[in-house]
């Protein structure tokens, strides 16, 4: 019995074969996570690339959703068939910079001085370096927050549209004029599950408080300041006091109660757009601002873990990336451009006119996008803290300086290696 | 090939014993029981072993390191359990690992028998009725959680806008700190009805026709036979459950990983969702491990327990 | 012997099954009160999933949401021709129903013996059978694919069935419903000089349709809606199953949710077929006659 399960195993064992680790059939393997245009688009890039370096061959491969791309890398290197690039998020690197597998590149960008690493938009860049200078990534997507209002509502509020000289006053009232508790209508969404999705935006706020997450040398808490205090003093205002917030718990209805017309304004980003419905009359601002109007950015990066095929991972990267090939991706997937070369080429106003409200948002990545979250490995267990902390302080839980006290403390003994 | 062999043995043996001495050859008898036994678990317990049991014990050596599941680790001792004792949301996921488990463990199989017995019925229309049960079974994960949140959600959910229509107060459910665990509890419980159907609607099938025919004509009605000829036929069935429901209760991941990612503010964080973050968002692996070591523990005494139970109560029936 | 008495005894059910007088058909069941709106709970997710299924993109981008204006069945067409999914939905067969036979045979033997013969360590074994499974799936995951590895079965569809070729699960299922077999027909058969291999393939399992058909369902379900070990132990998109395949339909910021819920309820279909099949089973007839 034993025997024939064995046998019945090496039969599907052999006839399943094929694969195999990065370069055994000498093309280089791309993982990406990209469905839809964006899986379109990358498929016909590789091709074009192949046709042109018939010895530099790559098999750009679908390898799970992008969420999933962190748990499969590290499959791949306990079973020791890694990818010579895969789709990383942003927040993957400080995991992945430690393992043997991983390719420092700084070697590499620093040797081609074609490559104009510094062209890159400033958070696509600190998105792919840790705190000691290395670079570990080529930038792969670059996205940040504006604001995002319905037209209708703010007419039918008789409201003016949001300015790019908005205040956090402004905002917040707008927010209460927008709320109507008999139509189940809200000023503004925010998004309360407490992962990173509910602290960034947060992160976002404090910086335009003008404050900041950790002390200058990284070591502690920085944000338990006035600025950090107003920034959580405004959602306590918002939510609690005023109750103009819809308060999402984390399956991303916001964007659909917005589509219905339940929601006036969001903080998202353009890869929503894609997603808002004809009917609906949207316009894009940057978002509203106390000492600055800081915004904050999302990147994910292409990562390399083989050595075998460094130089055709590498050759192939700096190709995909290079402005005149990616200004094509984005005009395909209405993915934001990477560089700031990329908006003086003649194909950016193609990309303006397919996707006008892409605009405030590359405007965003030279001007607003100047911060990024620290790539250290104590941040998710920050991001986690701070999370409970405006979590808390959103549902009334807890009052602003209680919950900071709290989340400093954690964050400092986090910082201490507790 | 070893199986037949030792089966052909043993058969030969209980034939030798029916033409000799009836009963007199314990030892002998129970060598080739042994054999027989082991024959026939053998291949399975050889792939449970390699599949399953290499990778616990992989575990929980693993629960002595610090390390970050991918690459060596360093050997920390008892570390990581008592890191583990002084964590306050430690004790808070187990505690709530286990209210989750007292409460679905139960409603589920008390839910389930009526239904398997409504099921076993001759009524028109059964395949679909039973298909009906089983969806939940099949469905999805990710989608039940979309469904759920979107049935639950506070402002604009279908159970909230029915409670308001008969003049119940409005519940926050999953984004409530009271409410996420029971919430959780009930998604489950749906969720798993079917799988607990399946299991006592065939064990009532395997239930004689004829048994419960004959308790009819002795006069006894439909429920009283129900009880004292149905009933006790589902105890294996009933003692399955208990142990495979609670073993997975004590387990709970996916459920809570697509609606309230723990939350709001830890009031739906199990052991196994805290685990999870340790070892795939903190890269903790070691301390994931500790935590799965202990869960381990607890679910082998209760499993053992329980089983233990059973088999007395079986035994009592028995006699 | 016990065979022919059985296949009588199963011939006899049968007719009695159709001499039944059609009384019963006239009056409809008042249990239709209460199967009724079970039926409707239950069903309500396959339901909700259809009608997304049927929608345009437009409609799925309302909340709360509302009924699709027209059935669009472009999706399912959209939902195959986006990938490879006849072949995710081979891979993903011939791993199921490699390890349904697998844990028939496997299982009955080994629960069997588990339930039926007291051999040395019986109770020990079976602990650890069942110990395998008391360590979270997140934690064993990654240790399992190093066995895997070692085993030169990572990438292929091997390293999908071996793990599920027995399970626990199985060996408990089977070891519970042995025990409720009364002792007394597996005597007659082994006084009859049969081999207990022979006893439990001829005179036990016939015994237990509807458990094997309940074993079978449920192996292939889990098999089948299996993602996260499928997702690391194979990489190349010929290994890919079809839980794999339908990621295809969810991006990182934008799910089309028609083509998606398209996908998902075509993945549904052979599950739900085996369930109707294995309805076949669940008739009462073997198991009662047997027992005269």
């Amino acid at each position: 019995m034993a025997m024939a399960a064995t046998l019945a195993l090496g039969a599907v064992a052999a006839c399943s074969g094929g694969g195999g680790s990065g370069s055994s059939h000498g093309a280089t393997i791309f993982w990406h996570g990209y469905t839809g245009p964006e899986a379109k688009e990358i498929a016909a890039l590789g091709q074009e690339w192949n046709q042109a370096h018939p010895n530099q061959k790559v098999n750009v491969t679908f390898a799970g959703s992008n969420d999933d791309a962190l748990k499969k890398t590290l499959g791949a290197f306990v079973s020791g068939k890694t990818p010579g690039v895969a789709y990383e998020f942003g927040s993957s690197i400080t995991t992945l910079a430690k393992r043997p597998q991983t390719q420092d590149l700084t070697s590499l960008v620093k040797g081609a001085p074609d490559f104009k690493w510094d062209d890159f938009f400033p958070a696509a860049r600190q998105a792919a370096t840790t705190p000691d200078g290395k670079i570990y990534g080529v930038p792969a997507l670059v996205d940040n927050l504006a604001l995002v209002y319905n037209k209708k509502l703010f007419d039918a509020a008789g409201l003016s549209y949001p300015t790019a000289s908005w205040t956090w006053t402004d905002f917040q009232n707008a927010a209460r004029k927008l709320t109507d508790a008999g139509k189940k209508q809200y000023g503004w969404a925010y998004v309360n599950d407490g992962t990173e999705d509910t602290v960034w935006r947060f992160l976002a706020l404090l910086w335009q408080a003008g404050g900041d997450l950790l002390t200058p040398d990284g070591k502690k808490a920085a944000f338990d300041s006035p600025a950090g205090l107003s920034a959580m003093q405004l959602l306590h205002d918002m939510s609690v006091t005023d109750h103009s917030v819809y308060l999402d718990g984390g399956d991303q209805q916001y964007l659909n109660l917005f589509n219905s017309g339940k929601i006036g304004m969001l903080w998202t980003g353009p890869w929503d757009l894609g997603s808002i419905t004809k009917d609906v009359s949207y316009g894009v601002q940057i978002l509203p601002g106390k000492v600055t109007h800081a915004t904050i950015a999302g990147p994910d990066v292409y990562m390399m873990f083989n050595k075998s095929d460094r130089a055709t991972a590498w050759a192939f990267l700096q190709w995909l990336t290079s402005p005149e090939v990616h200004v094509r991706f984005s005009i395909a997937t209405g993915d934001l451009p990477l560089r700031q070369s990329e908006t003086q080429l003649p194909a950016y106003q193609q990309f303006l006119k397919k996707y006008p409200g892409d605009k405030v948002f590359v405007d965003n990545l030279a001007k607003n996008a100047t911060k990024s979250r620290p790539n250290i490995p104590e941040y998710s267990k920050i991001s986690q803290a701070l999370g409970l902390a405006v979590q808390a302080v959103l549902l009334g839980k807890a009052q602003p300086q209680a919950a900071l006290d709290q989340a400093r403390d954690q964050v400092n003994s986090i910082m201490a290696g507790a | 090939m070893a199986v037949v062999a030792a089966d052909r043995a043993a058969g030969e043996r209980r034939s030798a014993r029916r033409g000799g001495r009836a009963g007199g050859s314990g030892p002998r008898l129970r060598r080739a029981d042994h054999l027989a036994g082991w024959a026939f678990v053998s291949p399975a317990v050889l792939l449970i072993g390699v599949f399953g049991l290499v990778p616990v014990v992989w575990s929980l050596l693993l629960s002595f390191q610090q390390t970050d599941l991918t690459s060596p680790g360093t050997w920390t001792g008892a570390a990581n359990y008592q890191k583990m004792v002084h964590d306050p949301v430690f004790w808070q996921a187990a505690r709530q690992t286990l209210v989750y488990c007292v409460l679905f463990v139960p409603i589920t199989m008390l839910l389930a028998i009526p239904i398997a017995v409504l099921l076993n019925q001759k009524v028109r229309g059964m395949t679909f009725y039973r298909m009906a049960v089983y969806v939940p079974l099949v469905t999805s994960t990710v989608a039940t959680g979309v469904i759920f949140s979107w049935l639950l959600n506070p402002q604009f959910g279908l159970v909230n806008a029915a409670l308001g229509k008969v003049g119940l107060p409005q519940q926050g459910f999953f984004q409530s700190t009271g409410e996420a665990l029971p919430a959780v509890v009930m998604m489950t419980v749906w969720g798993w009805l079917g799988f607990a159907v399946i299991i006592y609607l065939s064990a009532l099938q395997n239930v004689p026709r004829e048994l419960m025919e004959a308790a009819a004509l002795d006069g006894c009605g439909r429920v009283r036979a129900f009880w004292k000829v149905e009933l006790p036929l589902l105890a294996p069935a009933s003692s399955f459950l208990l142990v495979w429901l609670t073993i997975n209760a004590l387990q709970l991941f996916d459920e809570v990983y697509v609606t309230t990612k723990g939350g709001p503010l830890h009031a739906s964080t199990v052991l196994v969702y805290y685990l999870y973050q340790q070892a795939f968002v903190d890269f903790d692996g070691g301390y994931a491990a500790a935590i799965g070591s202990a869960l381990f523990v607890v679910i082998l005494a209760v499993t053992m327990v329980q089983l233990w139970l059973s088999r007395r109560a079986s035994h009592y029936e028995g006699n | 012997m016990a065979d022919t008495a059985l296949a009588r005894s199963r011939g006899h059910a049968r007719t009695t099954e159709r001499e039944r007088p059609p009384r019963r058909r006239r009056r409809p069941s008042p249990l239709h009160l209460i199967l009724i709106p079970l039926s409707a709970v239950m069903l309500a997710p396959l339901i909700w999933m259809v009608l997304l299924s049927i929608s345009t993109e437009a409609e799925t981008r309302r909340f709360p949401p509302g009924l699709p204006s027209g059935v669009h069945w472009q999706n399912y067409l959209d939902a195959w021709h986006q990938g490879p999914f006849g072949h995710w939905l081979l891979n993903s067969a011939l791993v199921s129903v490699s390890c349904v036979i697998g844990n028939l045979v496997l299982c009955s033997l080994a629960g069997y013996a588990f339930a039926r013969i007291p051999f040395l360590g019986n109770r020990v074994l079976f602990v650890v059978v069942l110990a395998t499974l008391m360590v979270p799936f997140q934690i064993v995951m990654l240790p399992t694919l190093i066995v895997m590895q070692h085993l030169h079965l990572t990438d292929t569809l091997g390293a999908l069935i071996a793990p599920n070729l027995a399970t626990p699960f199985g060996v408990f299922l089977m070891r519970q419903f042995f025990t409720t077999v009364p002792k007394e027909l597996e005597e007659a058969a082994r006084i009859d000089g049969a081999g207990r291999l022979r006893t439990l393939a001829s005179v036990l399992l016939p015994l237990m349709g509807p458990t094997l058909a309940t074993l079978s369902v449920l192996t292939f379900l889990n098999v089948w809606n299996d993602f996260l070990w499928p997702l690391i132990a194979v990489q190349s998109p010929g290994n890919m199953t079809i839980q794999l395949g339908l990621q295809n339909f969810q991006g990182q910021h934008f799910t089309n949710w028609p083509v998606l819920m398209a996908g998902t309820v075509t993945s549904q279909i052979p599950v739900l077929v085996l369930f109707v099949l294995a309805q076949r089973f669940f008739v009462r007839s073997i198991a009662s006659s047997g027992l005269k």
